[in-house]
């Protein structure tokens, strides 16, 4: 593991003098600040590196719940699979940190699955994909189950049980490697290629489909453990021609003002705690509500204990559905996604951090005083990723599937509704994308990709490591969330200053992303992480712009009614065959282009 | 510091596999964990949820980075 910073050349010894010794160099880096200088020096032989070349029928990118369901079921009907994650099997991504999964028994609900996704579509304003959501509650318990025999809800840590039918099965898991192109040729999917964080690789996959289970994305927030999650599935696949959507919505968890980075601690002991299920509750959890209190009082919100805080308190904002008004008084507003509302474990105190305090057990916000943006860049679970063209998690590319929180089902809407419906929805999805991208595979011939092909993706991949000079992909980052974070731009929206940030975000994209910089693998990583980011603020920015009704987690300050003479309709956006970004609405109830009604 | 400190460290290598933001690494020489980039760290504890010996050491506090025109 010649690549990591500890046995590489030291590269920054003029700046390590400068900072006073190797402990101020520390110091600067654990402050985060990005060292080094413009000249790059690369700490391992970019000319040296390896190439490995795997073939499979289904690809599996992502290894969290969705990805775990995608290679079990493509396995089980018949294709040959592989998985291939940035992280570890049930370690990355938001699946370690979901502990509600919903699952619906007809046997025991009061409602049937009609009613419950009419439900769910009043709360959702219609935004919800019926498709979906039905299927989701259709197939939760099935997977529930699953998961059950697998010893799933047996541990507070996911690896061991998702490694059981993954290893009954023989399926290869490739762990650490970042995959930063899909490959396409004729017009069909072809594979996928990336590096290895640890071996000085660049892996190429040839793959008859493809599943992207690459989880949402943000803007590396603080406070919210999507630290590792920039949209990357969506990214690449936009790269070559595939439509995305739900860029507009907001997932609006807020943070806790005291140690705002700690994820951890703002979420009490709930990491420590063993998965558990959770049945119908359907609400319209806005999140974005709060960031409008703030806005709209001047931040004289305090929050000190659950039940504090109304919106009642300031005139408009974000429309809440009569029916879904919270009558009960001990809550607050905030969105519970799929972490649900498990009972408080016996969790140990974090190893040399503090207990939680008075009132630290429940989610962010649900204690202490809040800050918002904690999980800024991040849409509502399963409304922002590829558009599905139909209810088996296909894309417009053939090929090319996607699941989970990489697949814009539309599943809850652009609005949280069903509690622990993330999680069971990516099990869900995962399933459904495995058998159908299993027997899309056995329809089509052997795949290879050309040398060629292999030589530029190559190139681009390792571009930052041979770049002379260049920006640090940490100040990129810490700039472009200077521009996004703020809660005037994405959560209370206005027509100048998203287009101020538009502005910003392209200057971004036309003078810094061609010229990120990576001393190491590590780097590497980041400055690719990085590139997605700049492309995934442009989306949200341009959607939101477009978008002019306010409607679940999108607000508008200058449009605060909802249309529906014009906006009962989802925004995809694709890229134009001049290489901009284009935007198009495809309403609601209907598959994209060929304007078929969703039944 | 977020991630703080690693004593007591098997080399079994969990913390380094299951960290999501790619913080620890494993010294080649003593064949330990060490924390490598501890400003990725998003202080998520799962490396320490999955040290069998509770070897790591984590707290709250992350500095604000510093703001420089560029970098």
């Amino acid at each position: 593991m010649s690549s990591s910073k500890e046995n590489g050349k030291i590269s920054r010894r003029s700046f390590i003098a400068l900072a006073g010794g190797a402990a101020g160099a520390m110091a600067l880096a654990s402050m985060g600040m990005p060292m080094g200088w413009a000249e790059n020096n690369p700490e391992i032989d970019v000319d040296a590196l390896g190439l490995d070349k795997f073939n499979t029928d289904v690809l599996v990118i992502g290894s969290g719940m969705a990805g775990l369901f995608a290679a079990v079921k493509a396995h089980d009907a018949g294709a040959k699979v592989m998985m291939v994650s940035k992280g570890r099997l049930g370690s990355s991504g938001q699946t370690p940190f979901a502990k509600g999964i919903f699952a619906f028994d007809p046997e025991k609900e009061e409602l049937s699955i009609d009613e419950f996704v009419a439900k769910i579509s009043r709360s959702a304003m219609g935004s919800n994909n019926e498709a979906y959501t039905r299927q989701m509650a259709e197939h939760s318990l099935d997977r529930v189950n699953e998961l059950k025999s697998w010893g799933f809800f047996d541990s507070a840590i996911y690896n061991k049980s998702f490694s059981k039918p993954i290893n009954e099965r023989n399926i290869p898991v490739h762990e650490r490697i970042v995959v930063t192109h899909l490959i396409k040729e004729d017009e069909k999917i072809v594979g996928a290629a990336g590096f290895s964080v640890d071996e000085q690789k660049v892996l190429i996959y040839e793959a008859k489909s493809v599943i992207l289970c690459t989880g949402a994305g943000g803007f590396k927030p603080n406070g919210f453990p999507i630290g590792d999650l920039t949209h990357d599935g969506t990214i690449m696949a936009y790269d070559i021609g595939a439509k995305v959507t739900g860029k507009e919505w907001n997932d609006g968890h807020p943070g806790r003002a005291e140690n705002p980075a700690a994820c951890y601690d703002g979420w009490g002991d709930m990491f420590e705690n063993k998965p558990s299920t959770v049945s119908v509750e359907v609400h319209h959890d806005l999140g974005v509500d709060l960031n409008y209190m703030v806005y709209a009082s001047g931040n004289s919100v305090t929050m000190g204990r659950p039940g504090e805080g109304d919106m009642n308190a300031v005139s408009g904002g974000p429309f809440t559905p009569e029916e879904f008004k919270r009558q009960e008084t001990g809550r607050r507003p905030g969105p519970q996604s799929d972490e649900g509302r498990p009972p408080r474990g016996e969790g140990k105190p974090p190893g040399g951090g503090k207990p939680p305090k008075d009132g630290g057990g429940g989610p962010p916000g649900m204690s202490g005083t809040p800050v918002g943006g904690s999980s800024a860049g991040m849409a509502i679970h399963k409304s922002e990723g590829l558009v599905p063209i139909n209810e088996r998690c296909e894309s417009n590319i053939p090929g090319l599937y996607a699941a989970g929180d990489a697949l814009g089902s539309y599943m809850s809407g652009g609005i949280y509704t069903q509690i622990g419906s993330s999680l069971a929805g990516s099990a869900v999805q995962g399933g459904v994308a495995g058998e159908a991208a299993a027997k899309y595979s056995k329809t089509v011939g052997s795949v290879s990709i050309s040398d060629a092909k292999i030589k530029d993706v190559e190139e681009e991949i390792l571009a930052p490591l041979k770049r002379e000079a260049g920006y640090s992909p940490a100040w990129v980052t810490q700039t472009l969330q200077g521009i996004m974070i703020p809660n005037f731009i994405l959560y209370v929206k206005k027509e100048n200053l998203m287009k101020g940030a538009l502005a910003y975000i392209e200057e971004l994209r036309d003078q810094h992303m061609g010229h990120l910089r990576a001393a190491n693998l590590h780097d590497l990583r980041l400055a690719h992480e990085t590139r997605n980011m700049i492309v995934s603020a442009e989306m949200k920015l341009r959607a939101s712009l477009m978008r002019k009704e306010s409607r679940c987690s999108h607000y508008r300050l200058d449009y605060p009614e909802m249309d529906d003479e014009n906006w009962r309709a989802w925004i995809n956006i694709y890229k134009g065959e001049d290489g901009t970004m284009q935007l198009e609405k495809q309403p609601f109830g209907q598959w994209p282009n060929q304007g078929a009604e969703i039944v | 510091m977020a991630i703080e400190s690693i004593n007591g460290c098997i080399g079994c290598e969990e913390c380094i596999k299951s960290c999501p933001t790619d913080v620890i690494r494993l010294d080649q020489k003593t064949k330990k964990a060490i924390i490598t980039f501890p400003e990725d760290c998003q202080i998520c504890h799962l490396c320490r949820l999955y040290c069998p010996v509770d070897a790591i050491t984590i707290t709250p506090e992350k500095s604000i980075p510093v703001i420089v025109s560029w970098g």
